[in-house]
């Protein structure tokens, strides 16, 4: 049995209000788990990575992370955030380096590096392009390798495809999984996209619209490595996503 | 992918019809100063106009070859360039200085705001008359009147620019460990940086403004006093020669700092242009 990474019980946020924004939420999530979060929106699931993420703080119930309470700026968390967030005055290169550099690496490993995971997202003809010159698709993919470039063991994504047109969120859902498949990380990605989530995860939990946390789990049996294009005629995903579809309805409800 | 390759080549394009361009904006530049002279020159010599009033561009040009032939200028010329040198560079170590602990320091920056916008609402150079009373009239008098018009457009412009940092970048490089200093240097910084060049140039302006008027109040030396020693005598080229002095130096000046701004924003050419 593999350790469990992510341990969260009976959370409790609130923002100051008198509705809670959650109440009761258990989660946990095992070591190398790819775990993806999906729920309307306003049911709290950003709130929650961000309380894992040790941005929101816990008004109730325990929070650990690799037995440790949350802290922004842990040295083995990665947190993934919708837009790029790249340095408009750094060029590609420059961007993933930067990641690096924040994590200490020294200059000749940071580069090596940086070469090295440019080339896992494609872009290694635009290392020198500055950000404004490139597509919303290139520019997320170069935020993937900067975040998969520090090698950290449990990365937090907060629906970083969003922005993107469902053809290229399908390029970089592969892109995605390469890295993670490589990385042996745990991942807790959020989403309100049903396929994208059943495409990457091995587990999808749908939350409440009410706040009241995981309400169903479907786990996706779909056998890796996936491509996101071939599972698109896959009857199994198809099936799953129906699930999902109506696990989501109903929590709605 | 292939509209990264057809951006670049439009971009290729539109700097080598810039170069182009660049020669026939020369020559109509040229054109333009040459009508502008020919009328002056020509609207005295028809009697439209009197020489003693607007002088003539020729007798400019006479007053600033004299001032140079006989090194005449230059001791007035060294007090001014000093004093606009110390007041520009005290203004942008103590503005940006003075920004970045206002922009950290919310509370502080309440406190001292109304009082920051009350002594940049003064008429400073009103409180010329004071700085002399106060300083001297050595250069102490107009580098405080220099700097008192420097430090705020400094301050504020800086300011600025730390205000409106893209939160997403922060978040970002906090979650990836940067400490505050690293936050400071890697994105707050960077993100002010256009607004701060846009300030050093402001700044440059309103000291040069400030010393020669400083000058013009009461000096032992420098190009304000020589002009207020012009206008006594109504010597009107004089007085415009010296004024095309200060003129000039400042645009040189500003020069160099559009050439170091354009290379270090390099990364922000071209990103607020919208085709069509």
């Amino acid at each position: 049995m593999a350790e469990i990474d992510i341990d969260v019980r009976g959370l409790k946020v609130d923002f100051g209000q008198s509705r809670n924004a959650l109440a009761g939420v258990d989660l946990g999530v095992t070591q190398g788990e790819f775990v993806a979060l999906i729920g309307a929106s306003g049911c709290g699931k950003t709130t929650l990575l961000n309380v894992i993420a040790g941005l929101v703080p816990a008004s109730g119930g325990t929070v650990t992370v690799k037995r440790q309470p949350p802290a922004a700026g842990r040295s083995d968390i990665c947190y993934v955030l919708a837009r790029d967030a790249l340095l408009p005055w750094r060029t590609v290169a420059a961007n993933v380096e930067y990641g690096l550099q924040l994590s200490g690496v020294g200059r000749e490993e940071r580069a090596r590096r940086a070469a090295a995971y440019i080339e896992k997202v494609g872009l290694i003809r635009y290392r020198d392009y500055y950000p404004a010159k490139l597509s919303q698709g290139m520019r997320q993919r170069a935020s993937l390798a900067r975040a998969f470039a520090v090698g950290r063991s449990i990365y937090l994504m907060d629906e970083p495809f969003s922005a993107l047109d469902s053809q290229t969120k399908l390029v970089l859902h592969d892109q995605l999984l390469g890295l993670w498949e490589s990385s042996g990380a745990t991942v807790v990605f959020v989403t309100h996209d049903i396929g994208e989530a059943i495409t990457l995860a091995d587990r999808v939990l749908v939350m409440s619209s009410k706040g009241t946390g995981v309400v169903d789990e479907i786990r996706v049996e779909l056998s890796r490595p996936r491509s996101a294009e071939s599972l698109q005629a896959d009857a199994q995903y198809h099936d799953l996503y129906r699930r999902t579809w109506t696990a989501l309805k109903a929590s709605a409800q | 992918m292939t509209d990264i390759a057809n951006s670049e080549s439009a971009l290729d394009a539109a700097a080598r019809s810039a170069g182009q361009r660049s020669g026939a904006i020369m020559a109509a530049r040229v054109a333009f100063l040459a009508l502008f002279l020919a009328l002056w020159q020509g609207a005295v010599e028809m009697g439209f106009a009197n020489a003693a009033f607007i002088s003539t561009p020729a007798s400019v040009a006479r007053s600033l070859w004299l001032l140079f032939a006989q090194g005449e200028v230059l001791p007035d010329l060294g007090t001014t360039l000093l004093e606009i040198a110390i007041a520009f560079v005290l203004s942008v170590i103590f503005g940006i200085a003075s920004a970045v602990v206002l922009d950290r320091n919310d509370w502080l920056n309440r406190v001292l705001s109304p009082f920051l916008t009350a002594f940049n609402s003064m008429p400073r150079i009103a409180l010329g008359p004071l700085f002399v009373l106060w300083f001297g009239i050595g250069i102490a008098s107009k580098v405080v009147l220099a700097f008192s018009l420097g430090y705020f457009i400094m301050l504020l412009s800086t300011l600025g620019g730390l205000k409106n940092v893209d939160r997403d970048l922060l978040l970002m490089s906090r979650l990836f460990g940067a400490s505050e200093f690293r936050l400071f240097r890697h994105v707050r910084l960077p993100w002010a940086l256009p607004g701060i060049f846009a300030g050093l140039k402001l700044t440059l302006i309103y000291c040069s403004a400030g010393a020669v008027i400083g000058e013009m109040i009461a000096a032992k030396s420098g190009l304000g006093l020589l002009l207020q020693t012009f206008s006594g005598r109504f010597d009107v080229a004089g007085v415009m020669a010296l004024i095309l002095i200060v003129a000039f130096l400042v645009m040189t000046l500003t020069s160099l700092m559009d050439f170091s701004e354009r290379r270090l924003l390099l990364w922000s050419r071209g990103s607020t242009d919208v085709p069509g």
